[in-house]
């Protein structure tokens, strides 16, 4: 019996490892730059599907982290400081910046899903790295996923830290709380918006190498995840990074024990948690 | 009185002229036979799409074409096939207005299918309102033969459950002693079928269904399941399901440990892409196959010209060969009626047998005849997808005896991938 929690406990935290590090990319890029970017999940694509295409010709995954994560952090801070800056400078209200913007990254979720097809191509791909089982205390878990949670834990805290202990961290959190009023400040407010989207698609290049250690992956792979990062972001409150976070393991969790229980309901537990939470609390657990 | 009866007389003489240079004028202009078809060209569906009928569709119409096209009798020549495509985008809806605008508006000569058993459950009835022959490529389904009787226009050419994998699946199971089975099944129109047929084949065979699992399409975790399979003791694990489920699940076996003696994955293991993902990990896993370059001398020029020179990633051993009859035998069928008019045509399909790289190829009640199978159930030995299981009938060809149990997964590889195999 014991064995058995333990079993879904832990899995539930190796998956939810993976959503916390996914949400706090679009927790940054809606909470600070105001893009509620649909497209997240392409750049989760775009960090995978480079692994896997690394990984032939002999490059570590662990070792591409180094490779992806700047590469989706330079795509995602032109295409800020390209449409998106426009959008938000010739937008008459924030509300109309925040609509236009969501229907840009519509735009953007085909055409680098398309691209990617005609790269890639659309099969299923995968690669076997580190799949031996560990034991921890009775249940056996695959070394990957633990290490793929212990990596996504890892750039978490270090991108909290970053933003709690360092100047550009604080400017993003002031960019946070009044982004008109961090510009009055000496914030170099287009600048800052500009590294949050990056930060965010950088997140998302970083979760996509992981789960591209864990499960197979394809170039129409990135919606379905955009949709679990939304109901994450929602579950923790909007713009709250520290409740994306902790919002990632809670729905990991929840979709463990529901799988455990009755595979085919674990995405309904997820729509069920965010129609609630938005009925019931819509802050989220952190949120304002 | 007779000013009238000219004036009749002289219209008369010209509509009758007019309608004999409308005729001749039709019959110059057809030059061609537009096939049209809606295929997943993106979504979800295209990984499937792309490997399975699309290497087919456009090896087939090459060739045709290459020889000038097919001889039709009621314009004395040969018409070269055109090919038009929309893509669904996977999506079953968009599907359905696509097949529409193919019949009503773009008046296709001839309508080819869309990919997937669901999508051809709602495709067929389609095809069959507006009088359009359907040959069926990826999909078929216990649910779509039920049906066959009133849909007179489909032909379904892929094996499948009890056409004839399940039952075969079982007999070899008997006679290695498999005495258990666990299935984890997908929550579609596919895992339903296949999990219902394998409860009725299995234990008639004496295995117990010792667990069942349904899991939604886009799962992401399985090892819960696994563990729980593990823990059972099955001799042999049964997913039945599409390609990311069993590459998943070939994935978290491999990771937990866990190896039962029979594993046999659905939809997925057959492709090229899945020996390119797991390499020497493939010895022994089971899937559905219909044959292989050992199969006969035809197969192995089929197989050559579609593989040689290619990526692994677009062999299909199970539906490629079946596809390729299945348009042999409708191109055969309209040299024979020398029309192009769907009803002649569509009873001579019906009825007839013709030569196929199967052999003698015929449909019995919309379904390629099962004595036509080569084979059923294939297993990955020695990078070979071997055909280990078919039918009692004179045109099953077993290249290689099933080997049970499984061999173990190989130890972790080092980080690079496995070679490509022909």
């Amino acid at each position: 019996m014991i064995v058995k929690i333990l079993d879904i406990v832990i899995a539930g935290l190796l998956l939810g490892g993976l959503y916390a590090l996914i949400a706090m990319g679009l927790s940054l890029q809606y909470g600070v730059a105001r893009v509620l970017n649909i497209s997240h999940g392409e750049f989760i694509m775009l960090g995978a599907l480079a692994t896997w295409f690394l990984f032939r010709f002999g490059v570590n995954p662990l070792v591409s982290l180094t490779i992806c994560g700047p590469v989706t952090f330079i795509i995602g801070y032109l295409l800020y400081r390209t449409l998106f800056t426009r959008l938000r400078t010739s937008s008459a209200s924030i509300g109309a910046y925040e609509g236009s913007s969501m229907l840009a990254s519509f735009g953007l979720l085909f055409i680098i899903q398309n691209i990617a097809l005609i790269a890639w191509g659309s099969e299923i791909k995968s690669y076997t790295y580190l799949a031996f089982p560990v034991n921890i205390g009775g249940a056996l878990f695959g070394a990957n996923r633990l290490v793929a949670l212990a990596f996504a834990v890892f750039i978490g805290l270090v991108f909290y830290l970053f933003l709690v202990c360092t100047r550009l961290g604080k400017a993003i959190r002031a960019a946070a709380q009044d982004a008109a009023t961090a510009g009055l400040m000496g914030v170099n407010i287009n600048q800052v918006l500009a590294l949050c989207f990056g930060f965010g698609a950088l997140m998302a290049g970083f979760a996509g190498l992981l789960i591209s250690i864990c499960y197979p992956i394809q170039a129409t792979m990135g919606l379905e995840y955009t949709i679990i990062t939304i109901i994450v972001v929602v579950l923790g409150g909007l713009g709250s990074i520290p409740g994306s976070f902790i919002g990632g393991f809670i729905l990991g969790l929840v979709g463990s024990i529901v799988t455990s229980l009755e595979p085919g309901l674990s995405l309904v537990a997820y729509y069920v948690i965010f129609m609630l939470l938005l009925l019931i609390r819509p802050t989220g657990i952190l949120g304002k | 009185m007779k000013h009238l009866k000219f004036q009749v007389c002289i219209i008369l003489s010209i509509l009758v002229i007019l309608l004999s240079l409308t005729a001749c004028t039709k019959e110059k202009k057809k030059d061609k036979i537009v096939v049209g078809m809606s295929r997943p060209l993106s979504g979800w569906m295209a990984q499937i799409g792309d490997s399975a009928f699309r290497p087919i569709y456009e090896t087939f119409v090459s060739e045709v074409n290459a020889q000038g096209g097919i001889f039709v009798k009621e314009y004395n020549k040969k018409l070269p096939i055109e090919l038009k495509i929309y893509d669904d985008k996977s999506d079953p809806g968009t599907m359905t207005r696509l097949t529409e605008k193919l019949i009503l508006e773009d008046k296709v000569d001839f309508l080819w299918p869309a990919c997937g058993t669901s999508f051809l459950f709602a495709q067929a009835p389609i095809a069959n309102k507006y009088n359009y022959i359907l040959l069926t490529a990826e999909g078929g389904a216990t649910t779509i033969r039920d049906m066959l009787p009133s849909l007179p226009y489909l032909f379904i050419s892929l094996s499948f459950s009890d056409w004839y994998q399940i039952p075969v699946l079982a007999d070899l199971f008997a006679q290695k002693g498999v005495k258990s089975a666990y299935i984890i099944t997908m929550a579609d129109l596919f895992g339903i079928e296949y999990n219902g047929v394998s409860g009725i084949e299995l234990p008639n065979k004496g295995i117990n269904i010792i667990g069942v699992k349904s899991v939604p399409p886009d799962i992401k975790d399985l090892s819960t399941i696994l563990k729980d399979a593990q823990a059972t003791k099955a001799d042999a694990l049964l997913v039945l399901a599409y390609p990311d489920v069993v590459f998943l699940a070939t994935k978290q076996c491999m990771e937990l440990g866990y190896n039962p003696k029979a594993f046999l994955g659905g939809p997925g293991v057959n492709f090229g892409p899945y020996h390119m993902t797991f390499g020497p990990a493939t010895e022994g896993v089971l899937g559905f196959t219909t044959a292989n370059r050992k199969t006969s001398p035809e197969a192995k020029v089929l197989f050559d010209k579609l593989y040689t020179g290619k990526p692994e990633a677009i062999n299909d051993w199970w539906g490629h060969i079946l596809y390729w009859a299945g348009l042999e035998f409708w191109k055969q069928a309209i040299e024979k009626a020398g029309t192009l008019d769907q009803k002649k045509i569509r009873d001579i399909m019906a009825t007839e047998t013709f030569n196929t790289i199967l052999g003698p190829t015929s449909f019995k009640g919309g379904l390629m005849a099962k004595e036509s199978h080569p084979g059923e159930i294939g297993q990955w030995q020695k990078g070979i997808f071997e055909v280990v299981g078919g039918g009692k009938w004179p045109a099953t060809k077993v290249t290689a005896p099933f080997v049970y149990p499984k061999p173990a997964w190989p130890k972790p590889a080092p980080a690079k991938p496995a070679p490509a195999k022909k």
